[in-house]
């Protein structure tokens, strides 16, 4: 039986590719030069909220992972922009740490609202949000997403809510900081908090972002997510 | 008059029970059809639903148990014991188990799959094409006695699950499938594990969003239960108070999971 001359050619050529991407990953791992390498190519840790797999709507309507965030200190709470009571409280506290911030300071944090309600909060209805409650373009990150990735992010935040008779929600209050790669440095429950907490939280986040940044962490791939 | 309004009647029952049977035959392989049904929360506050309509579902008859959680970590070994990420489950996920792909003398293959977090429990489910149930879901198939489908109604059973969660857990778990039947022909409800549902996080709001404490107040001031629709299902108390104490990364001994499908 004599081999196909194409088929051969094929395989000798997808073998020497294969070879070469893995000559080229196997050089890049050990002595990856810091700088040059895209931050989002490293392993995430395991304690890291951008583990998460969910995809996400922003007002602008661009589809996002949660991962998209990373790089900046995150300032993070659940809301829904019907809340009467609330929400703007919420979003008057994290309004409070921005404010506490220096120029220098903000440049390196972000502040992201995920909404509860998937079925009323639409983009448009975020992007009035926005408009309404003066959320800087650029800092603010305003997301909505399917019921179950929002059922599983306020699962990893720790935050509870559900759906009342008159089709409001009923939640707890959640303040969380992440740090650049995405892990909850401090969690703040309740209202009217007091936010210097939170602002050194996010402060010192931000100066250890600034240090952290040009190391390269290599941990390896992540396995195929199930779900 | 009468007479006809009588036979109608009957033509409805039998088209309802029809109905449930042609329910029954949908249900895919080890999973139970369960009828459209109303659940009536035990425990809310002022403002929640006092009924919500649960749509027709299949629920597994039996909790995962060991040997099939065991296949699920296989096929994904971000989930094994060593490498699941402690975001999604704490230190001691599936700790009775001998390995990562060993059960060991501590974990029974037919016992139910304990020790496992919300997180890996919805992975498990997600990947067999199912999900998790609902707290309404749930709460109506287990609400329901071995003779009725109301097992309020039924105070034998009752006094069963109420037995249960009054004594300690036991070190090894028994098989699933030893306890009776209920209603639906869906087994080990009450009796062996506590059980993740998909929507664990809102049994109850802490710091409510209007200063509405209602519900955290009644479960756990001094009136106790009297925030109950009825007084005598303090199971149902015991297991919302249960939920509003687990975080999703949580793993229990005693705490395991079945899945749901929506039909």
């Amino acid at each position: 039986m004599r081999e196909n001359p194409i088929i051969a050619r094929k395989a000798f050529w997808f073998a020497a590719s294969v070879s070469w991407l893995v000559l080229l990953t196997g050089c890049a791992i050990p002595g990856r030069p810091s700088g040059s390498v895209d931050p989002g190519a490293d392993a995430l840790s395991g304690q890291s909220l951008y583990q998460l797999d969910s995809m996400w709507t922003s007002d602008e309507g661009r589809e996002i992972k949660l991962a998209a965030l990373r790089g900046r200190v995150q300032v993070v709470a659940m809301m829904f922009t019907r809340c009467q009571y609330a929400c703007p409280a919420i979003v008057h506290d994290l309004k409070r740490i921005e404010g506490a911030l220096s120029d220098s300071e903000r440049a390196n944090v972000g502040f992201t609202l995920i909404s509860f309600d998937s079925e009323r909060d639409s983009v448009e209805a975020l992007r009035d949000y926005r408009q309404t409650q003066r959320l800087a373009p650029g800092r603010w990150t305003l997301l909505r997403g399917g019921p179950d990735d929002v059922l599983e992010l306020a699962a990893l935040l720790g935050v509870k809510f559900k759906k009342d008779a008159s089709g409001q929600f009923s939640h707890s209050t959640l303040i969380a900081t992440l740090n650049p790669e995405g892990e909850i440095v401090l969690k703040q429950s309740g209202l009217h908090q007091d936010l210097e907490q939170a602002v050194r939280a996010v402060r010192s986040a931000a100066a250890g972002a600034r240090k952290a940044r040009p190391v390269a962490k290599p941990e390896g791939k992540r396995a195929p997510d199930p779900r | 008059m009468a007479s006809r309004r009588l036979i109608r009647l009957a033509l409805a029952a039998v088209g309802a029970a029809s109905e449930i049977l042609a329910m029954a035959a949908e249900a895919p392989p080890g999973m139970v059809a369960i009828p459209p049904g109303v659940y009536r929360p035990a425990f809310r506050a002022d403002s929640d639903l006092k009924e919500i309509v649960v749509q027709p579902f299949a629920i597994d008859r039996y909790p995962v148990t060991n040997a099939e959680f065991l296949e699920f970590v296989r096929a994904h070994p971000r989930w094994r014991r060593s490498q699941v990420k402690p975001i999604f489950a704490d230190s001691q996920y599936l700790k009775h188990w001998a390995g990562d792909l060993e059960l060991g003398p501590g974990a029974a293959t037919n016992a139910p799959a304990t020790w496992v977090s919300w997180f890996a429990a919805k992975a498990y489910a997600g990947w067999k094409g199912k999900r998790l149930p609902s707290t309404a879901e749930w709460e109506l198939v287990a609400g329901s006695g071995t003779t009725l489908p109301d097992g309020e109604k039924d105070p034998e059973f009752l006094k069963q699950v109420a037995a249960w969660h009054s004594s300690p857990a036991p070190e090894r778990l028994s098989p699933v499938g030893a306890g009776k039947a209920n209603f639906y022909g869906v087994h080990d409800l009450h009796g062996l594990v506590w059980e993740w549902v998909s929507d664990f996080n809102a049994s109850m709001v802490t710091g409510d969003a209007r200063g509405d404490n209602g519900l955290e107040r009644r479960l756990f001031c001094g009136g106790g239960a009297q925030g109950a629709k009825d007084v005598s299902d303090y199971a149902a108390y015991l297991r919302f108070g249960f939920r509003s104490s687990l975080e999703a990364r949580y793993v229990v001994h005693n705490l395991g999971f079945r899945c749901a499908k929506t039909l």
